[in-house]
């Protein structure tokens, strides 16, 4: 049984008088526990792919099916709720909020959670995800305190606080340095291999697609392929032989 | 996301450009103060007038001994020529003198061209009506009248008042223990009002007005001094003040400058047994008429007057007498019953309607005042609002990412909107509540700032921020999740 299910996707944007097709009919089937890199220059569609198994967006037609349920007919309250529970992004920009400690910025799918937390256990599960990162020394520093890598940390305890089952990256080494990049990398597999979580990772770079236990590759809004990586790249044998600081 | 934790995220928002919320929240802020001034100073003038017209009297009745009628307007068409008497005798070419069967000017139904003896000397001397009629028996008869609440027996003289060098010619009035009960404006400044046991004793005790307190005795408290009173000494035990900003004590006021003391005593030290007059208050404002009959018919009854017989007393319960002579400012007098012409015949109701009519016409114009200032308040909460909407965006788009609802966004705005005009609210009540004393304090003006008018600024204040704070905070809930997180 697979996780998702999407069927003969179909996105298309208004812009002016033009209409662009970003999607042309994407169909897919994604198990769980599988790390799926989606490779592909930009405007292949890749990100409003990612978009819309994230339920930020919507398909124009087609159908997109999350663990038997026809996402692409849910409400917007409804989506919200998957996102808060199921999903967990990081984005190449980081986007955390600025001028807000670390540890509130974890903390804040708790608070839009379904029942209620208290401000003591939120503050402990979020201490404890920053400390999973390995940056509990770090809970109350701002985000323009800290690092790139340290950011994007930061947003990956964010994106895991409510055990989701589903990551989402959008280009998460695009602002990192490549040690950084490849720590980014370890996390990543270790959620797969340790905690059986699906990931999805954008990317236009084939090095960091190679990563993944799966590639897919998007041109001009389809797959044009679709495999088993053979040859996947471990980061925490790279990290060894990278020279530290 | 409980409220709470949406206005405390709300005010570290707040907190982060701490001059922008200050610049925007002064608009507020000076809506919601002169909102609260002004309902201060409505409230506390309309305090002041109804307080005075109840201490004027509204509900006073004054018993006078005697029966005349006062002075009427000449109307200047009433002259009677007595010359015009003379009419010829048939019999004789020569005209005859036909006398009147009295005098003319006995005639109390004529107008007279030349001085009668009355304008010449005044009531009083001229003896009309003067006749000592009233009893402090009749008093106590009064007493027990229903729907009559306080009864003073009244005796007044004029006294030259003496405390060691100091002499002062004023007027002794001669009351009983529930004068003070009538006199709704008076304040005792110091000591009491004579009792019931000093009364009952006729004891040699006085209650200064303010006025001849200071004339006697400059800035030194009177009370337990001696003053001499038809070369008796006295006893002061109070001193009687005005009680209203609107009356100030001064010479010849009839009211604090002058003296008071048991009538029982005076009785006693000037051998007298009856009384000038009687004052009554009835119980209720609407009863006045009736109690007023009442008196009338008790006292013809005790009188053993005959039915066509007129009146041997006299009995006043005019408006216009009790706000004329109650001590009411002529200006406000005026307002209050301002162009009301015959106010004998206006009745207590009209005169309230009078009054809430000039309470509505004020409220009307310190709503409309209020309700502008607040509306430039929101709109300036609602221009900062969209501006920070805007400013961000890419926060939305992160907390939607992280799963907040439309409605989440929602609230959390419009919960910054009320927390704005919240805070410029307080720092209004705050700001309104220190202007209305000061004004106060200047004008002499008694300001009421009641719990309930606060709970409306406050109520009001959160009101404009719900109003002005939706429309941005409904932008923000609509603002598409990616759009947001690619905005830059």
């Amino acid at each position: 049984m697979p996780l998702l299910r999407v069927r003969d996707l179909v996105k298309t944007y208004q812009v002016g008088d033009v209409a662009v097709r970003a999607l042309r009919g994407v169909t897919l089937e994604v198990g769980s526990g599988e790390f799926v890199a989606v490779v592909g220059p930009s405007g292949s569609g890749k990100s409003t792919f990612m978009h819309i198994l994230g339920c930020l967006d919507r398909p124009t037609s087609g159908e997109y099916w999350l663990e038997d349920r026809d996402v692409s007919r849910l409400n917007d309250d409804e989506l919200s709720a998957i996102r808060n529970r199921q999903i967990g992004f990081v984005f190449q920009g980081f986007n955390l909020l600025s001028r807000t400690s670390a540890v509130e910025n974890v903390e804040l799918p708790l608070l839009y959670g379904a029942g209620k937390v208290s401000a003591a256990e939120r503050r402990r599960r979020a201490l404890a995800a920053l400390e999973a990162v390995g940056l509990a020394d770090r809970a109350e520093h701002h985000p323009n305190q800290l690092s790139g890598g340290q950011q994007q940390r930061v947003a990956i305890a964010r994106a895991l606080l409510n055990n989701p089952s589903m990551l989402f990256a959008d280009e998460p080494t695009g602002n990192l340095d490549s040690r950084t990049s490849v720590e980014v990398m370890d996390i990543f597999q270790r959620l797969q291999v340790q905690r059986g979580i699906t990931i999805v990772l954008i990317t236009h770079e084939q090095q960091v697609a190679e990563y993944g236990s799966r590639i897919i590759a998007f041109k001009d809004g389809q797959i044009v392929s679709d495999q088993t990586n053979e040859r996947q790249r471990v980061a925490v044998g790279e990290l060894a032989l990278l020279p530290t600081g | 996301m409980s409220v709470w934790s949406s206005f405390r995220i709300a005010l570290r928002a707040l907190a982060r450009n701490k001059l922008q919320t200050a610049l925007t929240t002064i608009g507020m802020t000076i809506g919601v103060a002169t909102v609260l001034t002004m309902i201060a100073l409505g409230t506390g003038a309309e305090a002041a007038i109804q307080q005075q017209v109840r201490a004027a009297g509204m509900n006073l009745i004054v018993v006078t001994a005697g029966n005349y009628k006062t002075k009427t307007e000449d109307d200047g068409g009433g002259v009677v020529d007595h010359q015009a008497e003379l009419v010829p005798s048939p019999q004789s070419p020569v005209p005859e003198v036909v006398l009147a069967g009295f005098h003319p000017e006995d005639d109390p139904m004529e107008k007279h061209d030349h001085p009668t003896a009355r304008q010449r000397l005044g009531d009083t001397e001229a003896g009309l009506g003067a006749a000592a009629t009233l009893t402090p028996a009749d008093a106590e008869a009064i007493r027990d009248i229903s729907g009559v609440q306080f009864v003073s027996e009244g005796i007044h003289e004029n006294v030259h008042a003496a405390a060691g060098d100091k002499r002062w010619f004023t007027r002794m009035h001669g009351g009983d223990v529930e004068l003070p009960s009538i006199r709704r404006s008076w304040t005792f400044t110091s000591g009491r009002f004579f009792t019931a046991r000093e009364q009952s004793r006729r004891a040699a005790v006085v209650v200064l007005g303010a006025f001849a307190a200071e004339k006697l005795f400059g800035d030194a408290n009177p009370v337990g001094r001696q003053v001499m009173l038809f070369k008796q000494p006295f006893e002061v035990v109070g001193v009687v003040g005005s009680g209203s900003w609107m009356v100030a004590p001064s010479a010849g006021d009839d009211q604090f400058d002058a003296v008071y003391v048991p009538f029982t005593t005076i009785h006693q030290l000037l051998n007298l047994s009856k009384l000038t007059d009687i004052t009554i208050t009835a119980a209720s404002t609407g009863e006045v008429t009736r109690v007023s009959k009442d008196v009338t018919a008790l006292l013809r009854a005790r009188h053993g007057i005959g039915m066509k017989d007129p009146d041997d007393f006299t009995v006043a319960t005019q408006a216009r007498q009790s706000l004329a002579r109650g001590g009411l400012r002529p200006d406000v007098a005026r307002a209050v019953v301002g162009n009301v012409g015959g106010l004998e015949k206006v009745t207590l109701e009209q005169l309230g309607r009078t009054l809430d009519r000039a309470t509505k016409t004020m409220t009307a114009l310190l709503g409309s005042i209020a309700a502008v200032s607040l509306i430039v308040g929101g709109i300036g909460i609602m221009n900062i609002m969209l501006l920070s909407v805007t400013e961000r965006t890419r926060e939305i788009g992160i907390r939607r990412a992280v799963g907040a609802r439309g409605r989440d966004v929602l609230r959390q705005f419009l919960v910054e909107a009320v927390a704005l005009s919240v805070i410029g609210g307080l720092a209004g009540i705050v700001l309104g509540a220190v202007a209305s004393g000061i004004i106060g304090q200047m004008l002499r003006w008694s300001t009421s700032l009641s719990s309930s008018s606060v709970a409306l600024s406050f109520a009001v204040a959160a009101g404009v921020g719900v109003f002005f704070g939706y429309y941005p905070a409904r932008q923000a809930s609509r603002l598409d999740p990616i759009e947001s997180l690619r905005y830059e």
